[in-house]
């Protein structure tokens, strides 16, 4: 699954904005893995991920990232990180690993913050 | 801290060591720094409600946030809500009058208790405040002349800051500030979990730009010698390098700590 997506023009901006192929290839592939399992879970590809979160003004055609639909991705990730069972700074950093995908491609979302 | 060297090291902090307690004491000289700004008819322009990180439940913190203010309010200890009081003109008879009395408006200028009551408040302080785009103008520049009076204090104390918008509508519930108050900023406080000189002092354009002598299109015309104490006293202090590596390698190393995406 996590060597499927990176065909998505959406994972492969992002892989060029956060330098993921530079990592090394244990870290690229669980980040690749976190992002594929997610977008299984809300029946989305990473591109369709991407589109869910800008709409388009019915008046003007100008896009705009929904806040609703940013919303409701936190709930999902909230809700995918209890089902794999991350708890602490891991649930933080691996939800943030979806969140770094998404503001790679333009939808400003939120990361949480891990304080210890 | 000389006064040079406070305007020099201030930077806009978005890194703050959330474990590190700012303390009460330092948050008060700030407050009497905004306290003791110049503000017009001596009237109290600035409010602010300080709140601990911890005073905010996660659900409040999220509703003041908005597309710039994001992680940072995550990780201060300390926010100051910041507002103007557009009921300024309330009781400035009385304080005109007052500062009168005093001498600090002195009659060489024109300053009577008269003055005050036939021209000053009936012809100029009534009728601005009846003016809504004048009162707001008035209440922001004086508001923010005691926000960057606190600002400084705090990098006096040795603390990080950093000014930004917040999400209003979301704080006021919480906050319960009266309807006269107008939102200006938050200005978040806390010791810095990033390099306090934040990598250098941020790219500003020469004076040139921004200032003129005599009038418009007549570029101030720096004097290199000052400009050169300047550097030597602290206020201007190397930019940040063009060759970001070594603060990209900070920032790295600060989303790794606190789980940030990058």
């Amino acid at each position: 699954m996590a060597q499927d997506i990176g065909s998505q023009a959406s994972v492969r901006q992002w892989e060029a904005g956060t330098g993921l192929s530079r990592e090394p290839p244990e870290v690229r592939e669980q980040k690749l893995r976190i992002l594929a399992d997610f977008c299984a879970k809300v029946e989305k590809e990473p591109d369709e991920l991407v589109a869910f979160c800008i709409l388009r003004k019915k008046a003007t055609g100008e896009r705009f990232l929904s806040v609703k639909r940013r919303e409701m991705i936190n709930d999902w990730l909230e809700e995918f990180a209890a089902e794999q069972g991350w708890a602490g700074k891991q649930a933080v950093v691996n939800a943030n690993v979806v969140r770094s995908f998404l503001i790679h491609n333009g939808v400003l979302i939120q990361g949480r913050v891990w304080r210890g | 801290m000389e006064f040079k060297q406070v305007v020099g090291n201030r930077r806009t902090i978005r890194f703050f060591d959330p474990s590190r307690p700012v303390e009460e004491e330092k948050i008060q000289v700030m407050l009497e720094a905004a306290n003791r700004a110049s503000r017009a008819v001596n009237a109290d322009f600035a409010k602010a409600i300080v709140c601990y990180r911890d005073e905010l439940t996660d659900d409040v913190r999220e509703k003041i946030k908005t597309p710039t203010t994001t992680v940072q309010i995550d990780l201060a200890p300390v926010t100051i809500f910041w507002y103007g009081d557009t009921s300024f003109v309330n009781g400035a008879q009385g304080r005109l009058k007052e500062l009168v009395d005093l001498g600090a408006l002195p009659v060489t200028h024109g300053w009577t208790h008269a003055y005050v009551d036939d021209l000053v408040y009936p012809q100029v302080l009534e009728p601005m405040s009846k003016d809504q785009l004048a009162t707001v103008w008035a209440v922001s520049v004086e508001t923010g002349l005691a926000i960057a009076q606190a600002m400084l204090a705090g990098v006096d104390e040795g603390l990080g800051v950093g000014l930004h918008a917040f999400n209003a509508a979301g704080a006021k519930d919480v906050l319960k500030v009266p309807d006269h108050w107008v939102p200006m900023w938050i200005l978040l406080v806390g010791y810095p979990a990033e390099d306090a000189k934040g990598g250098g002092q941020r790219p500003r354009r020469p004076l040139s730009e921004s200032f003129y002598r005599g009038q418009y299109g007549n570029p101030w015309q720096e004097i290199p010698q000052v400009t050169e104490r300047l550097k030597r006293e602290g206020m201007i202090q190397e930019p940040m390098p063009a060759d970001a590596t070594r603060r990209m390698a900070e920032i790295r190393q600060l989303a790794d700590r606190f789980g940030l995406p990058l």
